[in-house]
């Protein structure tokens, strides 16, 4: 039972998809250019059940952090992303848990959309190993919709192996 | 350098002085499956290893899983307070105890048959016992010829015939530790901010080379140029030019190597990336543990950059460990270096900048990585390919030495060189350790 209309739950769907898209072509401006300026972009180690910044994580951005990991990617010389891994994820299981009407005090005058989705990732890791390998996890997006359309206000990824060691992940998971 | 003096071989007939000569090393060391299997027995059987620190398991029942050599090993607190080192490994039939990474347990209870042991690693009790001469079997789980401790940070010789901890070390490793660890007003440090995992498909001993190789950063990382490293500790390698820096590569002897960044330091807490004003209270923390001189010069200095023989990196803002899983596989393990103090904005700050260092999305490691799996594959061969040399001159001519220390300009393979002779002593060496562990194997009950 989801917590929007058809319609919504739709545009919302294709929003996930293209933003899926860009990740995949490693389309960084285009990418960076669907998050808010308040954006945190947070990949948990273990199941992710602390206060982001009070335990390690792989990766914690605001939009300064963020920003910069883009500079890094399109400087051409981040050489773990030199060639760029090619990539393909399927999203599925899209629910909208919750929505944050407009003028609640919640993230802003905004309309925002909570919503879970799981991912499969391959990659060819093309920089050394030449290995094909596989992400799988749970993505929570915090969505707000703004006079541009939805916008990412926040975005949490829970891998399903993030108490192992991890090989690299340079690229916008 | 001096040579090794000893016999050049052990059980697999590599000649470690041939392979490991003073200007160059054999791509087949990091390759080979022979090395590996000689380096699972020289270094991490006969010698001492990092484990774990003790903040790490603060109360009784305390355990995490970790690496030792080729054995899975649990690090715990016992119920009288102590720090245990025993296999994760059922002394019945070899089940694994603990499947998980950390947790707290009055006892150690196998699925199989119940067996189960004291965190001690003493077998309480297993079922049935008619079945057993005298009602149990005399058996315990596997431990450590020795373990030991120096500023938190627990280290275990499988072997036991290592000698002390504190002849491994050193003064130089010692130092290093000290100064790590006096980070904390307390003295303490309070490694719990979590552990993240770096998987590299290439040989452990890349680890050693890249985590403390100045020539490269300014290479390699030249993609941060621009965004993070000036203003850095990393400001002066980048851009004062050969000859133009003030930090140094520094060789303490026995495989413990330091890339020493405090002369270029420009500012106090230079190295955490803020004035004072932002740290205020940790600064006072430090100033009322250690007086005013002290305290200066560690908010000056910062934490070392610094490798300990033969897994552990003091890396600034984080402890890591190496763990070596197979020639071509290794798993490198970080967490922040946090701090005992009234000051919470201290500890924020020094895991953010961990998150912004070490880890396979962060703004360094992935380019160490990536290199060390292409260096890895140009070196897949073996060891009587007469091409296949690793080059390691840079500065040798220009190196000083006193007191046992070697060191040269930043960019200098000093360090390398500093890792590649003390590994050479190891691994040629033969006889008295392997005698006094007859099978090769761990603990046996002693201790
Ligand atoms: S294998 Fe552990 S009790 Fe039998
Ligand atoms: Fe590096």
């Amino acid at each position: 039972m989801s917590a929007v209309d058809g319609a919504t739950h739709r545009e919302i769907q294709e929003f996930l998809y293209h933003e899926a898209m860009l990740a995949d072509e490693s389309r960084y401006p285009e990418w960076l250019e669907l998050v808010t300026d308040d954006i945190h972009y947070w990949v948990p180690a273990g199941d992710g059940d602390y206060e982001p910044g009070s335990r390690v994580s792989f990766l914690n951005d605001n939009r300064t952090r963020l920003a910069t990991r883009i500079t890094q990617l399109m400087s051409g010389r981040r050489y773990s992303q030199v060639p760029k891994s090619p990539m393909r994820r399927i999203i599925s299981n899209i629910q909208v848990l919750a929505v944050h009407p407009d003028g609640d005090g919640d993230g802003g005058s905004a309309d925002e959309y909570e919503v879970g989705s799981n991912f499969v990732l391959y990659e060819h890791a093309v920089q050394a190993t030449n290995d094909m390998r596989i992400w799988v996890g749970r993505t929570t997006h915090r969505l707000r919709r703004t006079d541009e359309g939805l916008r990412i206000a926040r975005k949490k990824i829970e891998l399903v192996n993030s108490t192992s060691a991890l090989p690299n992940m340079a690229f916008i998971i | 350098m001096e040579l090794a003096t000893e016999s050049s071989t052990v059980g697999t007939g590599r000649d470690y002085t041939h392979l490991v000569q003073d200007y160059r090393v054999h791509g087949s060391l990091y390759s080979d499956p022979a090395v590996f299997a000689d380096e699972m027995k020289r270094i991490f059987t006969d010698g001492w290893v990092f484990v774990g620190h003790e903040s790490e398991i603060p109360d009784a029942g305390d355990w995490v899983a970790r690496r030792l050599g080729a054995e899975n090993v649990l690090m715990a607190r016992t119920h009288d307070g102590e720090i245990s080192v025993v296999a994760n490994r059922c002394a019945h039939r070899g089940t694994t105890l603990c499947p998980q990474t950390e947790g707290n347990s009055r006892n150690f209870r196998c699925p199989y048959h119940a067996w189960t042991y004291d965190l001690d690693g003493t077998l309480l009790g297993a079922p049935f016992p008619k079945g057993f001469q005298n009602g149990k079997p005399d058996v315990r789980l596997d431990q450590p010829g020795q373990v030991d401790v120096y500023r938190g940070f627990v280290f275990a010789n499988q072997s036991g015939a290592a000698g002390p901890l504190s002849e491994h070390l050193g003064p130089g490793g010692s130092d290093l530790i000290d100064r790590a660890a006096d980070m904390s007003p307390t003295g303490r440090l309070q490694l719990n901010g979590g552990w993240l995992g770096q998987r590299a498909d290439s040989n452990w001993k890349m680890w050693p080379e890249s985590d403390n190789d100045g020539y490269h950063i300014i290479f390699a990382h030249e993609s941060l140029a621009a965004s993070l490293l000036a203003g850095s500790q990393y400001e002066d390698v980048i851009l004062g030019g050969e000859g133009e820096t003030s930090s140094v590569a520094r060789d303490y002897g026995g495989g413990h190597v330091e890339l020493d960044f405090r002369a270029s330091y420009a500012t106090e807490l230079a190295w955490l990336g803020a004035p004072r004003s932002k740290v205020n209270a940790y600064c006072d923390d430090l100033e009322a543990a250690y007086g005013d001189d002290k305290a200066k010069q560690i908010m000056w200095d910062g934490p070392p950059h610094a490798f300990v023989f033969p897994n552990l990196f003091l890396g600034e803002m984080n402890i890591a460990r190496i763990d070596p899983l197979a020639p071509g596989l290794t798993e490198h393990f970080h967490t922040p270096l946090l701090v005992e103090s009234s000051d919470p904005g201290i500890n924020r700050r020094v895991i953010l900048q961990s998150e912004a260092a070490m880890g396979p999305a962060s703004f360094f490691l992935p380019e160490d990585v990536v290199i060390a799996e292409r260096m890895h594959r140009a070196f897949d061969t073996n060891p009587t390919d007469q091409h296949a040399w690793v080059d390691l001159r840079r500065g040798i001519e220009r190196e000083q030495h006193s007191d046992g220390q070697r060191w040269s300009d930043i960019t200098d393979e000093t360090t390398s060189r500093g890792f590649w002779h003390h590994y050479r002593h190891v691994m040629s060496r033969i006889g008295e350790a392997a005698a006094a562990s007859p099978n090769g194997s761990p603990g046996n009950g002693q201790g």
